[in-house]
């Protein structure tokens, strides 16, 4: 069974309420044709801002949209495994990593998470809701930002926001340089990386100009590669233009040369 | 220096949040505190930090109270919470004031955030603690906490030795349940009806009040067959039915608190 997730930056339907290119992605990386897709706003406490977003953006669209609230608990009807484990996607919303992780694991949802991942299930989600999946991020869950591990589904770090939000950046760069956290990812708002199993497969965008970088530590020294997306929705109407696709097999030679964590897949 | 006196009122429900007119409950622990304009910070954190819950405790505590709020989901957005020493300024409260929600999603936070120290220590210091429903079940040891339909035993922060159940009345199925977790081996504890509130001075239970007049608390124990449900005496609070002055005279901080100027 592949294992896929697919972490945001930043955008989809909280960030981004006209524009549906990630969301549509997501759902296209389901089999089902109309996949039943869960919202887990746990990060930001359940909020009524981002339930409705969610069902702004997917009630109308093929698919069979629902969310679980932590803090509602008593309005399901089915138990939290039979929730969870009955989703094609599973969604994770923004807000704070650090009460997002101490909730689940204080309801046991980190363990059913990693068994729908494993069952196949998408597992997506943009800031906290991307983070949460690598072995660490940087978090501002206690105002100022700071790394803070995460589940640890997939190898390295991840940094959200690159783009957006001027603090977070160089905090996690720090992090990577001292070693406090594994290498990894910076990822602007507008853009996902999309992992088969461990593997970053595509990084894909919905609005022009945003980017990610892949950064490392090599004997204290940060190792920075610019990572080119495929810009979302641009494809039907005018093919994608050569230099990009040369960049990107570029940045997928270089990716290969340094064996830091998988390809590109080609386009 | 007096030893401070660790209070805390649990309430069975209650309170601002769920009674519309009279918060008599609230009145009631304000009245604990010594000051003339307490300072009461609200922790809305089993609401998920609800907006409208914010916004309903300040429309209650501001006129009287310094009131204040910590949002442990909001720490970097600047929404008017606490947001520099969160420690310090729960320590420096007259009144904390949890509100209700999921007790188990709201102690995961918590600990997340080390508040469970944090209160631990207002308590000890003197700070009133109290709360309805989650706001309750949270200062013992032990919790009946409904969850997804089946009930659940929580490990609560172990202030006071006992075990805990709210809403006893509103939830018929809520007094067997509690009724077989004790009857199992869950601590002796009490239980507290919608508007009835468990007063406790250190850990002893010192009186129960109500804002309903016929809400009322219960002691609850294990016996070698079955379970003692025993009614305890409750004060109303409203209708001309003042709390008898010679009941709060009784207590040791109202007796030894400074005389106000």
């Amino acid at each position: 069974m592949s294992r896929t997730i697919f972490a945001m930056g930043g955008g989809g339907f909280t960030m981004e309420p006209s524009n549906p290119l990630l969301d549509d992605f997501v759902l296209g990386l389901a089999q089902a044709r109309e996949p039943r897709i869960l919202f887990l706003p746990t990060a930001s406490g359940d909020a009524n801002a981002q339930i409705n977003a969610f069902q702004a953006r997917f009630a109308g669209r093929a698919c069979v949209p629902e969310h679980l609230s932590l803090f509602r608990l008593r309005e399901a009807e089915r138990t939290l495994q039979e929730t969870v484990l009955g989703q094609d996607v599973i969604y994770v919303g923004g807000g704070s990593m650090r009460n997002l992780l101490a909730l689940w694991r204080a309801h046991e949802l980190d363990r059913l998470l990693i068994e729908a991942w494993r069952a196949g299930t998408v597992l997506a989600g943009l800031s906290a809701g991307a983070m949460c999946w690598f072995q660490g991020g940087v978090s501002c869950s206690s105002g100022p930002p700071e790394p803070m591990a995460g589940l640890g589904l997939l190898s390295g770090s991840l940094t959200v926001h690159a783009d957006g939000d001027p603090e977070r950046l160089p905090v996690w760069l720090a992090a990577v340089r001292s070693g406090a956290l594994p290498g990894g990812w910076a990822v602007d708002d507008g853009v996902g990386l999309l992992f088969s199993g461990e593997r970053l497969v595509r990084v894909v965008s919905s609005r022009p100009g945003a980017g990610a970088e892949r950064v490392d530590a090599i004997a204290g020294e940060l190792v920075r590669r610019r990572l080119v997306p495929e810009l979302l929705g641009a494809g039907e109407q005018a093919a994608t233009p050569d230099g990009d696709v040369e960049e990107l097999r570029q940045v997928q030679r270089l990716r290969r040369g340094t064996g830091a964590g998988g390809a590109l897949r080609d386009l | 220096m007096r030893p401070p006196s660790r209070q805390i009122l649990a309430l069975g429900g209650g309170g601002f949040s769920m009674e519309k007119d009279g918060s008599l409950l609230d009145d009631y622990v304000l009245s604990l505190a010594p000051a003339s304009r307490p300072r009461v910070c609200f922790i809305p954190t089993a609401s998920g930090d609800a907006d409208h819950y914010v916004v309903r405790f300040y429309r209650r505590f501001s006129s009287e109270c310094e009131a204040s709020h910590v949002s442990l989901f909001r720490r970097d957005q600047g929404t008017g919470g606490v947001e520099e020493d969160i420690a310090a300024h729960l320590l420096a409260q007259d009144v904390i004031y949890v509100g209700g929600g999921n007790v188990v999603s709201m102690l995961g936070v918590w600990r997340a955030h080390g508040l469970d120290d944090v209160l631990a220590r207002a308590w000890r210091e003197g700070v009133i603690l109290c709360g309805p429903s989650a706001g309750s079940l949270c200062w013992f040891s032990e919790a009946l906490s409904a969850f997804h339909g089946a009930p659940r035993r929580v490990r609560g922060l172990g202030l006071l030795p006992y075990s805990n159940c709210v809403h006893y009345d509103a939830e018929p199925e809520r007094r067997a349940e509690y009724h077989r977790f004790v009857g199992d081996g869950m601590r002796a504890g009490f239980a507290a009806d919608d508007g009835a509130a468990l007063h406790f001075r250190g850990r002893q239970l010192e009186r129960v009040v109500s804002s309903r007049p016929h809400a009322r608390a219960y002691r609850v124990e294990p016996l070698r067959e079955g379970v003692l449900e025993a009614p305890l005496e409750t004060v109303y609070l409203g209708a001309g039915a003042t709390v008898p002055e010679s009941l709060l005279l009784a207590s040791p901080s109202a007796s030894s608190a400074p005389a106000a100027a």
